[in-house]
């Protein structure tokens, strides 16, 4: 970019950046008169599509104790394609995506308000079975978490714990050792993660022994053991270096043909290379453009998204 | 050898001669003291005074090499209590494991115990079975409601229910062993003897679950921390998988925390082995081993730690003491194990969960 | 994909199992409680309900309670009941439940074919061809085995109910209709010991509820992962309970009855008294109230409400002395350790060591301090001076680890930040890193007071005098502490003869009042009651002490959080 084009925005980024510290500093009422004033005079596009969508969000308003996290968000999720989510760090992208699947349930702080359905059910309403839910819709976490336990069993938990394997002494006794569909299910999740060839021959090894990047694709097999319909990936290739993020992005795009994908990443290139659309939120949790990803990186509705992108702030 | 030179001339480069003199001349002083002190002498505390006098003239002049002299002191002190403390205890026991022998630790026909007759028997047998079966049925009380408790605490409980049982837990944890042993003697004791007929009115039983009652606490509290240590991605990971609380708990939150609740449980073994006035209290001080060895109802009742307690204030040296200071030696070989083996296993969990993630 | 995608992620009511399970459950509850309650005598076990002696109603309870397990575990086979049962009902409750199974059958082994459980030289055996078969055991583990297939191999929902039924039912059934009844005896052979079915059945239905409750919580969640999780919460929250309840109870009987020895003679009017402060001796206006059991000796002849004050003083005593030891070469070897070592084997070994004095049993101290310390400092007898050695040297762990922590967790910028002004090593530890470990330093060692205050086993071997001293002293012959110091020109220049003295403080008074056999005055306290009294003022001591250790720890903590 040319020295003058810089010259002439810092006006607005540093406007930007001193709102961001307002927001995260706490003065959340100062903030959103700002922001929403900002939004009128911004262009602001949904994005519309044909079909029933798979998620639909509708004024999603996250607080965390008084500080607000994300602010009236509404989006619907069309089924089986790749949506990504872009946005500067601490703008709510990963509170965005607890939301799909009521992880924010786990916070004490966390408070949410507005709707979000999922095939038209509605999930924040009593009687929501939060078993059922999170198995529908997986999830693979910023940071990798995998259990203290071996490599397989990270892989095979989830199916062992819905029933739909067992294994052990106690099923060898009554005759329903599932041991061989066990093996078939994790050899083909961890290929599908493109960590096959790195650890098929330490199975039984502890996984908090493998690196950070096999690690976030051991937990992206352990999601896709489940079989859910929807994933959520909160930077799945964060710590990976450009072969296995290549392999991840391949992935990516695979199951996009069955299942409903979610990705947040800071890589924009990335986003615009596996998404169908994409959502830009900015710092206070505002969704600010969500298109199909050509339009949204090619012709940006508003500046400050074209900022954003060109890598002007953020 | 060369580490230990290399050191001494980087010592002395470092540190001006006035205070190498102090503390050559500091140490000197706390030798002399200590082995004045060591020989019984009430000398030792002219050098004692003089080693004050040196402190203050030090804290004037070389304050820093002074404070760094005197906490080294302080260390060295604090090490050589556990020496001193071994050490005593294996010389004043030898004269009992030089008369005994195997059968010290292992005999099964009577008489166990002839005080204060400097030939006759003195065997720990009966004493171990008394520290074996209370030390049983009080981890049988500790060790699964103990984890039932942590694991309530620390995963079930709502958040008003845990910030007022967690420190009403480790309030109890404080309760004076006497009291629970007071409270035993006075109710428990009474209770089963009126109502299950004991032949004598104090039983290993009601021992053994007055200490486990006792130990239980202890347990929770240091079970919850493990527990708790636990973190929160591990937990959310497993929820994310459509597993419930109960599942995550059980295969995820314990098994992470599997060394931490066992080194709790080790502190609670070891707490009721050494547990003393409790026992002492609540049971007969008769010394036999009871037919079958498990009848934990019948007429003896006496521990390696109650023996002492109850024998050592008026022991008047010779074999008889001698037999006691043999207790506390296989009494602190136990605890001592226990307390390594819980550090151990603590260490590794600190490995597990600190690895790579 | 998967079936799961025709159902929905909002459960169903489902009506006709909360209908069935959920007053079952208050019922379960019900006996729980009560089975508790009687099996701790705070209800007679004769006592009488809407007509029915307590036995027969909980007989009645757990009657129903095996019934409606049975037929909602068949109901749900048959698929009358909504449920999502799992392939097995697992492992561990194959266990729980097996194990209780075998419990009966060695019960029904011993009562109805009269076999004894143990072999053992004397009892009888079954001699098959030469080799002696303890039958009762196999037969035992026999029933315990089969109970644990019968839960382990069928379907969850017929696994975890029918077996459990099959313990219920018949317990309600005979306890109804006898033989089970408040006379009945169990005399179980191996011991001279004999069960009466006054304690025996209350713990029986206490135990069976619990199972029952357990159970009946899975049935309302349909089985399944979420059934177990209910179960899970129910079984650990009602054991919890009923644990916690036996602590709470036994501080409540220490309470209770303390109170009313220490308020003997007691008067309260208004304020304008004064207290002289122990150990400074101080006037300070207090309530002029008359305290006569803390406030007075338990001996002499002129006492008319014999008290604890020398016990009270002997252990103010004593944690004055033992900190004088301890915080000092605890927070020194701390410092050492930390500021001036290098982590490595020699910290690691020291870490080693002092967890180990930390765990070592109190009475291994005793010893110690009767065979090194006794004879150097008083003459091989029992004085104040051994004691607070020996309790200092118990406190001494604790005061280093405890500090170790709190100087490791200040973090390394400021003792950098400290250095980078070119300030020495020492007066870094001294003016930064010392401040900032205090507050975790001082809840340390208040919670170690706690613990030191209440121990007793050491004082019995290098303390105890005599049970019941007939002046305000804490020790014997009647010596203030303070007044008994004289300097000298000799060595070794200060001496204080009441330090050498052996004496008396609050637990050793409490194993005293246990010991000694008699009362100090027989016609205002009985033994025991003196004992209550003591225990309570001890137990208010301790508990001041972890009170302000625990909250000065949460007041650090939260600070901490905010800053
Ligand atoms: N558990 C929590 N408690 C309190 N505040 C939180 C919590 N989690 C997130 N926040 C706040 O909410 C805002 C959004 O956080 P979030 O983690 O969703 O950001 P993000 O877009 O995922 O950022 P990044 O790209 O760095 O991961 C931030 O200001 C953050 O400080
Ligand atoms: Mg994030």
């Amino acid at each position: 970019m040319s020295e003058a084009n810089t010259t002439q925005t810092e006006d607005a980024s540093q406007r930007t950046t001193d709102d961001a510290g307002g927001a995260i500093g706490g003065s959340a009422g100062r903030t959103t008169t700002g922001e929403s004033e900002e939004r009128i005079e911004d262009h602001w596009r949904n994005y519309e599509f044909a079909g029933e969508p798979k998620l639909s969000v509708e004024d999603l308003d996250v607080y965390y104790g008084e500080e607000q996290a994300l602010q009236s968000v509404s989006m619907e999720i069309p089924e089986e394609s790749v949506t990504a989510l872009i946005g500067p760090s601490g703008c709510g992208k990963s509170t965005y995506l607890r939301c799909l699947n009521r992880m924010n349930d786990r916070i004490k702080s966390a408070r949410v308000d507005g709707s979000v359905q999922l095939e038209g059910e509605e999930l924040y309403q009593d009687g929501v079975d939060l078993v059922e839910l999170r198995r529908r819709i997986g999830m693979v976490f910023q940071s990798p978490n995998p259990f203290p336990k071996s490599i397989r069993d990270n892989v095979s938990y989830g199916p062992r714990k819905h029933g739909d394997i067992s294994t052990g002494l106690l099923p060898k006794l009554l005759g329903r050792d599932d041991t061989e569909q066990r093996e078939e299910l994790v050899e083909r999740c961890l290929r599908q993660a493109a960590l096959w060839e790195e650890v098929q021959d330490r199975l039984d090894d502890n996984a908090l022994g493998l690196s950070g990047g096999q690690q976030q694709r051991l937990c992206i097999a352990r999601c896709l053991a489940v079989d859910p319909d929807v994933i959520l990936m909160d930077e799945p290739a964060s710590a990976l270096d450009p072969i296995a993020t290549a392999k991840i992005e391949d992935l990516i795009e695979e199951l996009a043909e069955e299942y409903t994908v979610v990705v947040v990443t800071h890589n924009m290139q990335q986003a615009a290379r596996i998404s169908d659309q994409t959502a830009v939120f900015l710092t206070g949790g505002e969704l600010v453009e969500y298109g199909e990803t050509d339009q949204v990186f090619e012709d940006p509705e508003s500046q400050r998204v074209e900022d954003y992108i060109s890598g002007k702030f953020g | 050898m060369t580490d230990l030179q290399y050191r001494i001339r980087d010592y002395r480069q470092r540190t001006a001669p006035g205070a190498i003199a102090i503390h050559v001349l500091g140490a000197a002083l706390f030798v002399a003291a200590a082995g004045l002190f060591w020989r019984g002498s009430g000398l030792f505390g002219v050098p004692l005074l003089g080693m004050v006098g040196l402190t203050a003239v030090g804290w004037r002049t070389h304050q820093g090499e002074t404070a760094r002299g005197l906490t080294l002191l302080a260390a060295a002190l604090t090490v050589s209590v556990m020496l001193l403390i071994v050490g005593y205890l294996l010389v004043h026991a030898r004269d009992a494991f030089e008369h005994m022998g195997v059968e010290l630790l292992w005999m099964l026909e009577g008489p166990f115990w002839e005080p204060p007759s400097p030939e006759g028997n003195y065997s720990l047998t009966p004493l171990l079975v008394g520290t074996a079966l209370t030390t049983v049925i009080a981890t049988m009380v500790a060790a699964p409601i103990g984890i039932a408790g942590a694991v309530f605490l620390s995963e079930m409980a709502p958040e008003r229910v845990r910030v007022v049982v967690k420190p009403g837990v480790e309030l109890l944890a404080g309760i004076p062993s006497i009291t629970y042993g007071f409270v035993g003697l006075v109710l428990v004791n009474q209770y089963f003897y009126a109502q299950f007929q004991t032949p004598t009115i104090a039983s290993y039983f009601a021992a053994g679950l007055m200490i486990g009652l006792m130990s239980l606490p202890t347990v929770v509290s240091v079970a919850e921390d493990a527990l708790s240590a636990v973190p929160e991605s591990m937990k959310s990971g497993s929820l994310a998988m459509g597993s419930t609380e109960w599942q995550t708990t059980k295969s995820v939150t314990i098994p992470a925390a599997f060394s931490g609740v066992s080194a709790a449980v080790m502190l609670g073994v070891g707490r009721a082995m050494g547990e003393t006035m409790a026992a002492t209290v609540m049971l007969s001080h008769s010394k036999g081993i009871p037919v079958p060895f498990f009848d934990v109802f019948s007429r003896y009742g006496e521990t390696l730690t109650t023996v002492i307690a109850q024998e050592a204030p008026n022991a008047t040296g010779g074999m008889h003491e001698s037999a006691l200071f043999a207790a506390g030696v296989v009494l602190f070989v136990s605890v001592m194990s226990l307390s390594i083996g819980a550090q151990y296993v603590e260490w590794r969990m600190y490995r597990k969960l600190g690895g790579e993630s | 994909m998967s079936t799961i995608d025709d159902t929905g992620v909002v459960a169903g009511v489902a009506r006709l199992r909360n209908a069935t399970t959920l007053p079952t459950m208050a019922l379960s509850l019900l006996t729980v409680l009560m089975g508790w309650l009687v099996l701790f005598q705070q209800v007679g076990e004769t006592n009488e309900y809407l007509g029915l002696p307590i036995v027969e109603l909980f007989a009645i309870s757990v009657l129903v309670q095996g019934l409606a397990i049975g037929g909602l575990g068949v109901a749900s086979y048959v698929g009358a009941l909504q449920s999502t049962s799992d392939r097995t009902a697992g492992l561990f409750t194959g266990a729980f439940v097996g194990s209780l199974w075998a419990v009966v059958t060695a019960v029904l082994v011993t009562v109805v074919a009269g076999l004894r459980m143990v072999y053992w030289p004397g009892s009888s055996v079954w001699i098959f061809s030469g080799i002696p078969v303890p039958l009762g055991i196999l037969l035992s583990l026999l029933g315990g085995v089969v109970g644990f297939l019968a839960v382990v191999l069928p379907r969850e929902d017929l696994g975890a109910t029918l077996p459990v039924s099959a313990l219920l039912v018949p317990l309600g059934m005979f306890a109804l209709v006898g033989p089970l009844t408040v006379p009945w005896t169990y005399e179980p052979g191996w011991t001279t010991v004999v069960f009466p079915g006054s304690e025996v059945l209350p713990f029986a239905f206490f135990v069976t509820s619990l199972l029952g409750c357990w159970t009946l919580a899975k049935i309302s969640e349909g089985f399944g992962a979420t059934g177990r999780q209910r179960g899970a919460y129910y079984l650990i929250g009602v054991s919890v309970a009923a644990t916690l309840g036996v602590l709470g109870m036994l501080v409540y009987f220490i309470v209770d009855k303390g109170f009313a020895t220490l308020s003997t003679g007691a008067s309260f009017d208004g304020w304008g008294g004064r207290l002289v402060l122990p150990v400074v001796d101080w006037a300070v206006p207090w309530f002029d109230a008359n305290l006569p059991f803390v406030f007075n000796q338990p001996g002499g002849l002129f006492v008319d409400v014999p008290g604890v004050w020398p016990a009270i003083l002997g252990t103010i005593w004593l944690v004055i002395g033992a900190l004088v030891v301890a915080v000092p070469l605890g927070i020194g070897a701390a410092i050492f350790l930390t500021e001036y070592v290098e982590r490595g084997r020699i910290t690691q070994l020291v870490e080693v060591v002092t967890n180990g004095l930390w765990s070592t049993p109190s009475i291994v101290f005793g010893l110690f301090g009767m065979a090194f310390l006794m004879p150097r400092l008083s003459n091989g007898g029992r004085s104040m001076i051994v004691a607070q050695l020996v309790l200092g040297f118990m406190l001494l762990p604790l005061v280093l680890i405890t500090s170790r922590e709190a100087i490791i967790s200040v973090p390394d910028e400021y003792r950098d930040a400290s250095a980078a002004l070119g300030v020495s090593r020492w007066k870094t530890v001294r003016s930064v890193v010392l401040p900032a470990a205090m507050p975790g330093v001082i809840t340390g060692v208040i919670l170690g007071v706690g613990r030191i205050a209440g121990e007793t086993a050491p004082l019995l071997l290098v303390f105890g005098g005599q049970p019941y001293p007939s002046t305000k002293s804490p020790v014997s012959g009647g010596k203030g502490i303070l007044e008994s110091f004289s300097f000298s020109l000799q060595p070794p220049f200060i001496t204080n003869s009441a330090l050498t003295e052996r004496g008396t403080a609050l637990p050793f008074q409490l194993y005293t009042s246990i010991t000694a056999g008699s009362s100090p005055k027989p016609e205002v306290f009985s033994l025991s009651e003196f004992g209550w009294g003591t225990a309570l003022v001890l137990l208010l001591v301790v508990m001041g002490f972890f009170a302000i250790g625990v909250a000065s720890r949460l007041y650090f903590r939260r600070k901490l959080n905010y800053e």
